[in-house]
């Protein structure tokens, strides 16, 4: 598959916005860029799904809708599955001439609608080889319904189900990596994008887009609400996430793993955790063992992620970021 | 005196059922009960006992599956789109005898809804939302108290019958807060758990199922199930009435919409109505006797409820024709007021006929 190429700011600045302004979606949320980011990087006639969540209900207020595509929300757990009728029926009326457009179709999820309670019908759409992308916007807690942790919450964080106090220092248990299980389904396309490199995003997207069966993209997604930072730092906050390897760029074509952005230097991971208040007490004396830990977790799998990679990195040797240019 | 306490409805839930005993809760978030998970989250490690955030609702409820076979006293608690998701279990629960608590802090459906508080979910609780014969104790409270009474008598209760109990509030009684009594929690002489799988050294082994595939083996159990329930209907009946005796217009109402009721009510008692009050504390069990005791050609029923009319079919069949029974509700999650109830029954073309006797 040819990576797209071409990709300028200019041109993807003339395209038509597919999300508009006036959602209600909280000022410096991630997750609106994000879409914003995917549904530029598409061509042609697109229909979304949408998972319960932040993104969902902010976006569909009364009867009022921000979304300028077909879209449609199911339940909490079955955006895949809801996607996975309305591209059933469409290849069928296809088949029978009833349609002519090529039409994608592209599912959003949190990472509670995809990590936990949507698992199962994503596993079954992918699985199924549904033609979709399925795209988790990864903000790490149950935002809507008031910080809960969810298995994307980070090792430390504290949030209303996993109270940071005297008993437990924040979440104990680690993530799970959700772009490596859906890469095990080997389906042909699964990869880990970032607002802040918004070029590497742009590509993956196009490149997904461009291939037939079930695609998968886990983007990072800061959440000043739950994070507890400031609200105009998502960019700032999803850059250092990538540039300490907490949140490695990565895709995985057809089995083989390629690491998009290497930094030259990688960044103490303390530089990611700082800015958010949700790690605030990670810095006290008696919590440096979760600090040591935390950067021992993401030190292992940088370097696991490392070793499995193919070496058909596309950032140049710089290592600057394709987003920064 | 007992403590006088001022909490949220969802807290008061949550430390009421530590006071009873229990010791495992899982939950998975939905607005409006989040404030459950959440104080049990900290609260539980402060008494040695287990909280689980699940990965969905059907995994909480199918993990105090697990936690009530080992013979804890188990909660799980969610709202109505993530309570439709717990039927399989509750309908397992009821068919391997396993005590637990559920608690459905009810919002405005269908489908995704909305998060203001509702009753639309009375046919699920009462009739059996899961599959099968089955039938659970179900309790209305209506104001705080009752959230802390009925929470404690619920784990007492699904221990004696070995059954799933329901605690059926709303999104108004769980976000509300107002003071209350810590009634102290006194436990009943409840028998051992004999059947509990606890290691089967130096006893014969347990077996907790629902499963009966044997000629006429699951009819059987199924008797077995029913005498239950009809014991359950023989003596956990729970209802408050007031004002009945010489009512005229009697208005039947539970949990939030009983409490906005009985404004109107108070209001028109004293303005001279000859009207009453009838409140079902437990929806399952329905005070049908009491009901049917009071119905007569003179007398009319209104039933008030936050939903498009279920409860008053119960009520219906509880006066068997001897009393019309006429109905008032609102749906969606919206509320409806004191001085709109107090409309409707004193001066509403809507209800004229209630209103003439009313008048005469």
């Amino acid at each position: 598959m040819a990576t797209p190429t071409g990709i300028t700011l200019k041109e993807l600045s003339k395209k038509e916005g597919l999300l508009t302004s006036g959602h209600r979606m909280c000022a410096g949320c991630g997750a609106p860029i994000i879409v914003k980011m995917v549904l530029l990087a598409a061509e042609g006639p697109i229909i979304a799904a949408n998972a319960t969540g932040c993104l969902e209900v902010s976006t569909c207020i009364s009867d009022y809708t921000a979304w300028k595509i077909p879209w449609i929300h199911n339940a909490f757990e079955n955006a895949a599955a809801t996607l996975s009728g309305v591209e059933t029926m469409y290849r069928s009326l296809k088949k029978q001439g009833k349609i002519s457009k090529d039409i994608k179709f592209i599912a959003f999820g949190g990472d509670g609608g995809t990590y936990d309670i949507g698992l199962q019908s994503l596993s079954g759409a992918m699985e199924r080889g549904h033609d979709m992308l399925y795209v988790c916007y990864d903000n790490g807690a149950y935002m809507n319904t008031g910080i809960q942790r969810s298995s994307a919450t980070p090792f430390g964080a504290d949030t209303t189900t996993c109270p940071a106090g005297s008993v437990i220092p924040g979440k104990t248990q680690n993530r799970k990596n959700l772009t490596k299980i859906m890469a095990a389904h080997n389906i042909p396309y699964a990869a880990q994008a970032s607002p802040s490199h918004w070029m590497d995003l742009v590509k993956k997207v196009k490149k997904a887009l461009s291939i037939t069966g079930p695609k998968f993209m886990n983007i990072l997604s800061p959440c000043n609400r739950g994070w507890r930072s400031r609200t105009d730092d998502a960019i700032m906050l999803s850059r250092l996430g990538v540039e300490t390897c907490y949140w490695p760029l990565y895709e995985i074509e057809d089995g083989a793993t390629k690491v998009t952005f290497k930094p030259k230097e990688k960044k103490p991971l303390v530089d990611f955790l700082k800015p958010q208040g949700r790690f605030k007490h990670l810095f006290a004396p008696e919590n440096e063992w979760m600090l040591k830990k935390f950067q021992e977790i993401v030190d292992k799998e940088w370097e696991s992620l490392l070793k499995s990679d193919s070496g058909r990195c596309d950032s140049k040797p710089s290592g600057k970021a394709p987003g920064a240019e | 005196m007992s403590k006088k306490l001022f909490m949220r409805g969802n807290e008061v839930i949550a430390e009421a059922a530590i006071n009873a005993g229990c010791r495992f809760y899982a939950g998975y978030p939905i607005t409006p009960q989040n404030e459950i998970p959440e104080y049990m989250s900290w609260r539980m490690s402060d008494v040695g006992g287990v909280f689980i955030q699940a990965e969905s609702e059907l995994a909480a409820i199918n993990m105090v599956y697990g936690a009530s076979a080992a013979g804890a006293r188990a909660m799980t608690s969610s709202s109505s789109p993530g309570i439709s998701l717990k039927q399989e279990t509750i309908s397992y629960l009821a068919g391997a005898e396993l005590p637990a608590v559920i608690v459905n802090m009810q919002r405005g459906g269908p489908g995704l809804g909305n998060i203001s508080g509702s009753q639309a979910d009375y046919f699920q609780a009462v009739k059996g939302g899961g599959h099968g014969d089955y039938k659970m104790l179900v309790y209305a409270p209506y104001n705080l108290q009752e959230l802390w009474d009925l929470t404690m008598l619920a784990f007492d209760k699904a221990d004696e019958y070995r059954n799933p109990v329901m605690i059926l509030g709303d999104g108004i009684l769980g976000q509300m807060m107002e003071p209350f009594y810590q009634t102290p929690y006194t436990k009943p002489n409840l028998s051992e758990k004999t059947w509990a799988l606890t290691g089967c050294k130096g006893r014969g082994p347990n077996v907790i199922k629902s499963l009966y595939m044997g000629e006429g083996e699951l009819e059987f159990r199924n008797s077995i199930l029913q005498e239950k329930y009809k014991k359950m209907r023989d003596k956990e009946v729970r209802f408050e009435a007031i004002g009945v005796e010489d009512a005229e217009l009697i208005v039947v109402a539970f949990g939030i919409a009983a409490r906005i009721a009985l404004s109107a009510v108070k209001r028109l008692r004293k303005e001279g109505f000859k009207i009453g009050f009838f409140r079902p504390v437990t929806l399952y069990p329905f005070p049908e006797k009491e009901l049917a005791a009071l119905a007569n050609a003179d007398r009319r029923f209104i039933t008030i409820e936050l939903n498009a009319g279920q409860m008053v079919e119960d009520v219906r069949l509880a006066v068997n024709g001897k009393s019309e029974v006429l109905f008032y509700g609102r749906t969606g999650g919206a509320i409806m007021t004191p001085e709109e109830i107090y409309e409707e029954l004193s001066a509403s073309p809507r209800f004229q006929a209630g209103a003439a006797v009313l008048k005469s």
